[in-house]
């Protein structure tokens, strides 16, 4: 131990005073255990507390709201930044729309665009937008909200290249002749400014760039930031000051729940009151606690099973139309998705601007057969269905098997092909598939991010090209009359459909569950919902 | 010592060097692209292209590497590809969260396990001790997601005591802290129980007994720090294992903790994160290992450690 030995006794004695030592040690640890876990303590050093909310909060108003909203997301809050490569996740928009106001506002019954920062908008050419601002509307640290504001934030989201980045791919300058006023110049006329507008969220400009800005992020929204614990909870309090009037709660927590156990029970108990996304098995009990009330509604997505069109034998529309044709729909919803998921009657969901229904593909073996025989295949063949397991929607592994098995009754082998959503989505990309399943979400409510992203043939995500279809949507596209986009989707719809790019089989309802005390929620189809209407009732 | 604590310490680095390549060339081996990852599928191959220089993944996997080694040398974890913010800083926010837990869940199982194990020993063969066996190997079997699970759906729904998730609150400590103390108190109580009863039947308890000493003082003095050993051996290696995270208590329990976020970096192929995340767990690991060696010295005098 040492280099010169200890004495018996010396050893006997620290080794005693050791064990003493130890034994106290154990004493304090525990202690120390109670302490930390006492509510005062919590939530300990990992929250990152806001410095500029220092404002009063409004609980301590005697005018302000009451009631705390305790939200569980359905999936992980990674960031609440809207700008980049998490732009179009639920989770990060869920939070990002209580935190920043976008400039425009996508009606959630309705569908209209309504008027966010921008009051009023026109179009003095196909090409140019002219926005006036809102005036006298501040930030959280109580900076004025500003046209330059608006550019740094546009400019914040084509330079993160992330999701939302092509929406804005034909924008030519942007201009702020004054505080108020921002002026959109796009290289082509842009049908889908207005929409893609109310997904763009406005952050204080030089101060978005810097780092761990999201981290203790300011906006304008109606809800500020008091504190966040990744992982754990985003803690808001209201903005009484907010343009749209103060919100009806004085606080919202994002609680993460990643269990769904753990999850339903917290709903049931009252721990949280509001959450979505449960999983269809989950839902029956919660319908019939009468604490508990649902809002259902047809989301911005849907499912499909798309056809790789350069792979023998998907080459043959034939061979596209029989494996639809196998599929025994209707009984899939009944028995698999109850209360989440519809029959599909287009390629994009019906609440999606440029939806057009057509004609359903029945259940029909013996026809899927005769289709088969007819492209040279008789007795079938053998392909794979790729496809990421727990990414791939609600009851992805129940729907893969029934579909297989489907397919297998028409003389179609099908491999189910499962990978880590990583090396799915490079082998996606790399078109390294036969069949891909998978859902889709049209974050912007308008045909375009659906349609002209992925079934170009420029977008080249299938393999499918057709030229036809190529001009209908860049016409779409570049259209500003509405009346026209409508009609020109309603062709794409046709094509993609009757052409079977893909099986397009079910659209995904959503199903918002809060305490019955929650009142003032309205139910949105792009599943990351606004709260501040919301009040709570004692 | 010194000489010791040196040598020690060199074998540490070396350890933590280990670890730290093996880690690099794992994270790496695992096909998928942190750079098409982070922009999603409608990247294009300029964006991505963009992304993987900025990140700086297209260079040759040596040069990558000199530069890993020579960050971590001067504890530079690099900067999350995901999160944006110093891997390190990440690292640090959750690793008290864990460190809670686990020392909750110890304090808890030691406390437990050594009454349990030594009422086993005393009363060997007894009625008590079958019992206590059959809850020890109990505890080392049930599965922790189930345990947690079970332990929600009857504190939190059915009884209401305790809150189904979260952390901040000292009741929101119970049910993750007992799920992980009773896989502890399974192994514990069954050493402490082995333990003792090896011990008792040494000739120096014999003598001690044959001296007139009450059974108690037989037990403190004599029987328990003779069995402690392996007890803080096992202590040590299982506290290195909760530092690590305990990924699926933190997921049943919506726990902030460093097991979760290396999951997800994994899952993002977070390179540096991930890094960080196994260094910092390898480092804590060696610590308590270090600190076991150490204890052995002061237990039983005739360990020298030289």
């Amino acid at each position: 131990m040492t280099d010169t030995p200890m004495t018996p006794l010396a050893a006997t004695l620290r080794r005693r005073v050791f064990l003493r030592g130890a034994l106290a040690g154990g004493a304090v640890l525990l202690l120390a255990a109670c302490q930390s876990a006492s509510p005062a303590a919590a939530p300990t050093a990992a929250a990152t507390t806001a410095a500029a909310t220092t404002a009063p909060t409004s609980a301590a108003k005697p005018s302000a709201p009451a009631g705390s909203l305790i939200v569980s997301l359905p999936g992980k809050l990674v960031t609440p930044d809207p700008h980049g490569s998490f732009g179009a996740d639920r989770g990060t928009l869920t939070a990002a729309r209580q935190i920043f106001d976008s400039l425009t506002v996508r009606d959630a019954t309705s569908g209209e665009i309504k008027p966010g920062l921008a009051t009023s908008w026109k179009t003095p050419d196909p090409t140019t937008w002219e926005f006036t601002l809102r005036p006298n509307v501040q930030f959280h640290d109580g900076t004025p909200v500003t046209s330059a504001d608006v550019k740094a934030s546009l400019e914040r989201i084509v330079a993160q290249k992330g999701p939302l980045a092509p929406l804005w791919a034909d924008v030519a300058t942007i201009d702020t002749p004054d505080n108020g006023t921002l002026i959109l110049k796009t290289k082509t006329p842009v049908g889908t400014v207005l929409t893609s507008a109310s997904l763009l969220l406005v952050g204080p400009a030089g101060k978005i760039d810097q780092d761990g800005f999201f981290t203790r992020p300011i906006g304008s929204g109606p809800f500020r930031l008091t504190s966040w614990t990744p992982d754990a909870q985003m803690v808001l309090d209201a903005n009484p000051n907010h343009w749209a009037g103060a919100p009806g709660v004085a606080s919202l927590t994002f609680k993460d729940i990643p269990e769904i156990a753990a999850r339903v029970t917290a709903l049931q108990t009252g721990e949280i009151n509001f959450t979505w996304g449960l999983p269809p098995d989950q839902l029956p009990p919660l319908r019939t606690d009468n604490k508990l009330a649902f809002d259902t509604v047809p989301a911005f997505a849907n499912f499909f099973i798309w056809f790789g069109a350069k792979r023998e034998p998907f080459t043959d529309k034939r061979v596209r139309q029989a494996m639809w044709h196998a599929l025994d729909l209707d009984g899939m919803v009944k028995g698999l998705l109850q209360g989440v998921g519809t029959r599909s009657q287009a390629p994009i969901p019906p609440t999606v601007f440029g939806f057009a229904a057509q004609t359903p593909y029945a259940y029909d073996p013996a026809k899927a057969k005769q289709l088969l025989a007819e492209a040279g295949k008789p007795n079938g063949f053998e392909t794979g269905l790729l496809w990421s397991p727990g990414n791939a929607g609600p009851q992805d592994r129940e729907l893969a098997q029934a579909m297989i098995s489907a397919w297998n009754a028409i003389g179609v082998k099908v491999k189910s092909v499962e990978e880590e959503r990583a090396q799915w989505l490079k082998d996606l990309l790399a078109l390294n598939w036969d069949m891909d399943f998978q859902t889709n979400s049209v974050i912007t409510g308008d045909a375009d991010f659906a349609l002209r992203r992925l079934y170009t043939s420029a977008a080249n995500r299938t393999g499918y090209a057709n030229p036809e279809l190529d001009k209908v949507l860049n016409d779409a596209a570049a259209t500003l009359d509405q009346k026209q986009r409508q009609d020109l989707y309603a062709q794409a719809n046709k094509i993609i459909w009757d052409d079977a790019v893909g099986i397009f089989p079910f659209d995904i309802a959503e199903n918002y569950i809060r305490r019955t005390n929650v009142q003032g929620f309205t139910p949105d189809p792009t599943q990351t919902p606004t709260f501040n209407k919301i009040t709570i009732t004692a | 010592m010194p000489a010791y604590i040196l040598r020690r310490l060199l074998y540490s680095l070396f350890v933590l060097w280990g670890a730290a390549t093996i880690v690099f060339v794992a994270i790496r081996v695992v096909p998928g692209d942190p750079a098409l990852l982070m922009l999603g599928s409608d990247a294009t191959p300029d964006q991505l292209a963009a992304l993987r220089a900025r990140l700086q993944l297209n260079e040759p996997l040596p040069v990558q590497y000199a530069r890993f080694l020579g960050q971590v040398a001067v504890l530079d974890f690099g900067t999350s590809l995901r999160l944006s913010q110093p891997a390190a800083q990440v690292i640090g926010e959750r690793l008290p969260a864990t460190v809670e837990l686990a020392l909750t869940a110890m304090v808890i199982a030691l406390l437990l396990s050594f009454p349990l194990g030594i009422f086993g020993a005393l009363h060997r063969g007894g009625a008590v001790d079958s019992v206590v066996s059959t809850v020890s190997l109990l505890g080392q079997a049930v599965p922790n997601f189930w345990l947690g699970i079970m332990l929600i759906l009857l504190f939190a729904r059915e009884l209401r005591l305790l809150p189904s998730a979260g952390s901040g609150s000292w009741q929101s400590f119970v049910l993750p802290s007992v799920t992980l103390a009773l896989s502890l108190i399974g192994v514990l109580t069954r050493l402490v129980r082995s333990g003792m009863l090896e011990v008792l039947a040494e000739d120096y308890v014999r003598t001690a007994r044959a001296k007139g000493l009450t059974r108690v003082a037989v037990l403190a003095r004599h029987a328990l720090p003779n069995m402690l050993i392996p007890v803080i051996t096992v202590v040590g290696l299982q506290l290195g294992h909760l530092l690590g995270g305990t990924v699926i208590v933190e997921t049943v329990f919506g726990w902030p903790g460093i097991g979760r976020l290396l999951v997800d970096a994994i899952g993002n192929r977070d390179y540096p994160l991930v890094q960080a995340a196994i260094i910092v767990i390898t480092g804590g690991f060696i610590c308590i290992n270090f600190l076991v060696d150490l204890s052995y010295g002061y237990l039983d005098p005739r360990i020298r450690l030289a």
